[in-house]
């Protein structure tokens, strides 16, 4: 329905980028020697996915008074009509959370759309807590007095739908953008040469009914498995894990050790890789465990209260303790009061007891790392996920996509402004080379973090609890660490 | 991989076929002898010779100019149509040696990665260059001159890389694009129907700046900017050639052009580091007798005609794999843009 509204609204608007003589020509000649075929519509842009970096890049297109005349079009297979009116109660949080940086932020209120996120469920956090589970070698980002990070937020922690719910509000407020709700791309091809024009280069996008748009400029905000990609022709380069993320909205037993004004982030380092907790407003926590894919499947499995003592076991007993826990069938509530009997560990230093999991929230995805070749063709820019996917152990996902999304749309804004065909491949070749290699670098130590951390024996991990241990005594070091975490570092690039 | 000489000598070959040129040209034949010295060794006309002098500048003070003065030689580079007075209608400061350079670059003008590759990244640079021009002046955005509907006319547009991105500013009424050579024309058209923003506000025309009508009433149909990017080093006759450009300039408006100075930084830059050794510049494209200076420019608009004032200028250097940067004072040594206001009546 969604669509069918907003088409009707936009075919009243004259194209502002084709002026109105021409267009009428355009209509005109075609469609008299192919009655039969729909003609396509012209956009500048036409971006294919409606997630955070999709309708962050179509906002920040809008909001910026250069780049506001261009025709813009999203495609988006959910239902908007959802997504605008997603609404939680209070004490209840979606399960896919992301740690949104500073700068990430600082984006979406500089294209207006922080004042639409639903601010009272945002957890902003001021300490992370990072420990290896075989030595327990730690580091600590906390507040000490006289650091640089004192009293500051590293990251805010918030639900992925809070944030497209929020960023979509800000595009209907914005209003020029058309919107194809609920649409399926069928196809993508080339367009064809007519007498006055030439759109061979051009990407037509064919939705299912028999809409066609053709773009200047095709956006492919289209996820992991990006058609957009697809068609481009650009490789992905990467592996799969053998892990998989499993997910869940947890209660905790208070409102986290510091209270409300200094929350904590935790991540321990399993060698089946890392788990983390990271705090949502009151006493709730978003659970990110990366566990292969067996113990995944059977975490899905347990009930409430063995999944509540699976987690808690899995922030503090040894990782041999933990490994024999997950060979059990039941019983997972007894056998952790028994090991925690003969387990040291400080209660402060790790989470507060999980007591509570919200029901429907324990899901599991597969962890992977990809790399798109390049992140331009002709006439084609790819952003987020579309051209890199991440491990999550650094909360990086969805930051790097908005750093795409920014530098997208400064390129566009620099394009327009000096007259350049914002599809060209020319006109795209800063926002390749000012993204590819600083996301290739975080890709990178994501990456090799996780490996590091999956080995369980030998020097390595004497070397690398050696090196958390270090780090944590280096201050400034540390400084360093925290800076680059809460995404305001120094710039590599 | 074919070389450049290699296709140039073919195109002239087509060329000469089509009737658009009688003979390869002397200053093709002299770029191809420095490539295969031996083989056309004799080709020693005085012409020739004169012309391969100043690659080796005595000295990298002296400032050679005092001789041929921009101002003074009007008639120094008038070449093959020198018999002919710049009154006579079929007078032409187009060189067809020029011109059959430039055709035989037609096919790659668009290729990012092709030979021209170097004049798309210098494109931004000129809007940047005219807004700042523009913006120089008190209340050149209020009424008496307008900041939107402006009126460009491109003087030897090439392949239309300024021309098409002039026609997409949303501040530009129309374009008006004129080069001399049909090749490179015929590609400016074919990818100007690549975008269908460009239709109804550019438009080309194979001719040469002599044979466009000039404005009957400047005020009326002047452009508002008349750019002149990267052509003066080419054409036979600069200071004929700007005279007759300049009449197209609506007043208030600006005459803006780009070229390089003749320096010994520029000798050694454009024609043997960017021609010869990185090959990043089509060899053959630069005559470095044919650079003019900016304090040239200055006089010749400033004091032997009237009516001008509020000359700009903006010195830039590319860097390979860098881009084009803005460089103050390099204007004196290599490229640099220049900008010249004529007044308002």
């Amino acid at each position: 329905m969604d669509a069918l509204k907003l088409t009707t609204r936009r075919v009243r608007l004259s194209p502002l980028n084709i002026c109105r003589s021409c267009n009428r020509k355009l209509k005109q000649s075609p469609a008299k020697s192919y009655a039969t075929t729909s003609q396509p519509d012209f956009y500048d842009v036409v971006c294919i996915g409606g997630g955070p970096a999709g309708l962050s890049l179509l906002a920040a297109l809008k909001a910026n008074p250069i780049t506001a005349n261009l025709r813009v079009a999203l495609v988006e297979a959910q239902d908007l009509g959802k997504l605008r009116s997603w609404q939680l109660s209070a004490d209840r949080f979606s399960n896919r959370c992301s740690s949104l940086t500073p700068p990430s932020a600082d984006f979406l209120d500089k294209i207006g759309a922080w004042s639409h996120i639903q601010r009272d469920r945002v957890q902003p956090y001021h300490e992370m807590q990072v420990w290896d589970g075989v030595s327990d070698a730690r580091i600590e980002f906390d507040r000490t007095p006289g650091s640089a990070t004192n009293g500051r937020t590293i990251a805010y922690m918030i639900e992925n739908l809070n944030i497209t719910s929020g960023l979509l509000k800000r595009i209907d407020e914005l209003s020029g953008i058309t919107t194809f709700g609920g649409a399926r791309v069928e196809n993508i091809t080339l367009g064809t040469e007519t007498e006055e024009l030439d759109f061979r280069e051009w990407p037509i996008v064919h939705l299912d009914g028999g809409k066609q748009l053709a773009a200047r400029l095709l956006v492919g905000a289209d996820g992991a498995n990006s058609p957009v990609r697809t068609f481009a022709g650009i490789d992905s380069k990467g592996w799969d894990y053998g892990r998989h993320g499993v997910v869940a909205t947890l209660e905790l037993e208070g409102n986290g050790w510091a209270g409300d004004d200094m929350k904590i982030a935790y991540q321990r380092f399993l060698p089946t890789g890392p788990i983390a907790m990271l705090p949502l407003p009151g006493n709730r926590s978003t659970l990110v465990w990366s566990t292969t894919p067996q113990h995944a499947a059977s975490l899905k499995n347990l009930s409430a209260k063995d999944f509540i003592a699976l987690v808690n076991a899995a922030f503090r007993l040894s990782s041999v303790d933990l490994q024999f826990m997950h060979t059990m069938s039941s019983g997972y509530e007894g056998e952790l009061a028994w090991r925690l009997q003969h387990t040291r560990f400080n209660a402060q230093a790790v989470p507060q007891n999980v007591v509570g999991v919200q029901e429907g929230t324990v899901a599991s995805f597969p962890l992977r790392m990809r790399h798109a070749d390049t992140y331009i063709g002709e006439r084609v820019a790819l952003v987020g996920d579309a051209a890199h996917t991440v491990h999550p152990l650094a909360g990086q996902g969805l930051n790097q996509g908005q750093g795409d999304v920014e530098s997208l749309a400064k390129t566009i804004d620099y394009a327009v402004s000096h007259g350049q065909d914002i599809g060209a491949r020319m006109s795209l070749e800063s926002y390749t080379s000012e993204r590819y290699v600083a996301n290739h670098i975080m890709l990178g130590v994501v990456d090799k973090l996780h490996k590091l951390y999956s080995i369980e024996s030998g020097p390595l991990i004497l070397l690398r609890s050696w090196g958390l241990s270090a780090v944590n005594a280096m201050r400034p070091l540390k400084g360093f660490f925290m800076q680059q975490a809460a995404g305001n570092g120094t710039k590599l690039f | 991989m074919e070389t450049h000489a290699g296709r140039h000598l073919r195109t002239v070959r087509r060329v000469a076929q089509k009737g658009c040129l009688i003979k390869p040209s002397k200053r093709i034949s002299r770029r191809f002898t420095s490539i295969h010295a031996g083989a056309v060794a004799d080709n020693h006309s005085s012409s020739t010779r004169h012309r391969l002098t100043p690659v080796t500048p005595a000295s990298p003070f002296s400032r050679i100019p005092t001789l041929r003065s921009f101002t003074s030689t009007t008639n120094f580079h008038v070449a093959k149509t020198s018999g002919l007075s710049s009154a006579d209608p079929a007078f032409t400061t187009v060189s067809p040696d020029e011109v059959a350079h430039f055709n035989a670059l037609a096919s790659s003008w668009w290729d990012p990665q092709g030979p021209s590759r170097i004049l798309h990244l210098m494109n931004p640079l000129r809007h940047d260059f005219i807004r700042q021009c523009r913006a120089s002046v008190p209340g050149a955005s209020s009424g008496s001159y307008p900041s939107t509907g402006l009126r460009y006319l491109d003087i030897g547009c090439g392949g239309g890389i300024f021309a098409e991105s002039a026609a997409r500013l949303a501040s530009t009424s129309f374009v008006t694009a004129i080069d001399p050579s049909p090749e490179v024309l015929n590609v400016a058209k074919a990818h100007a129907r690549r975008d269908p923003a460009l239709a109804c506000k550019l438009r080309y025309q194979n001719t040469s700046i002599e044979a466009l009508p000039q404005p009957a009433n400047p005020q009326q149909d002047g452009y508002d900017i008349v750019s002149v990017f990267e052509v003066v080093e080419h054409v036979a006759n600069p200071a004929t050639f700007l005279d007759r450009v300049a009449q197209f300039v609506r007043p208030g408006g600006w005459l803006v052009l780009s070229t390089i100075a003749r320096s010994w930084t520029s000798w050694l830059t454009t024609n043997v580091i960017a021609e010869d050794l990185l090959r990043i510049v089509p060899r053959g494209t630069h005559d470095w007798n044919k650079y003019i200076n900016e304090d040239e420019l200055r006089r010749h608009f400033l004091q032997s005609k009237a009516g001008w004032a509020e000359p700009r200028v903006m010195g830039v250097i590319y860097i390979p794999g860098f881009g084009w940067k803005e460089v103050s004072g390099s204007e004196t040594i290599g490229n640099y843009f220049f900008a010249v206001r004529r007044l308002p009546e």
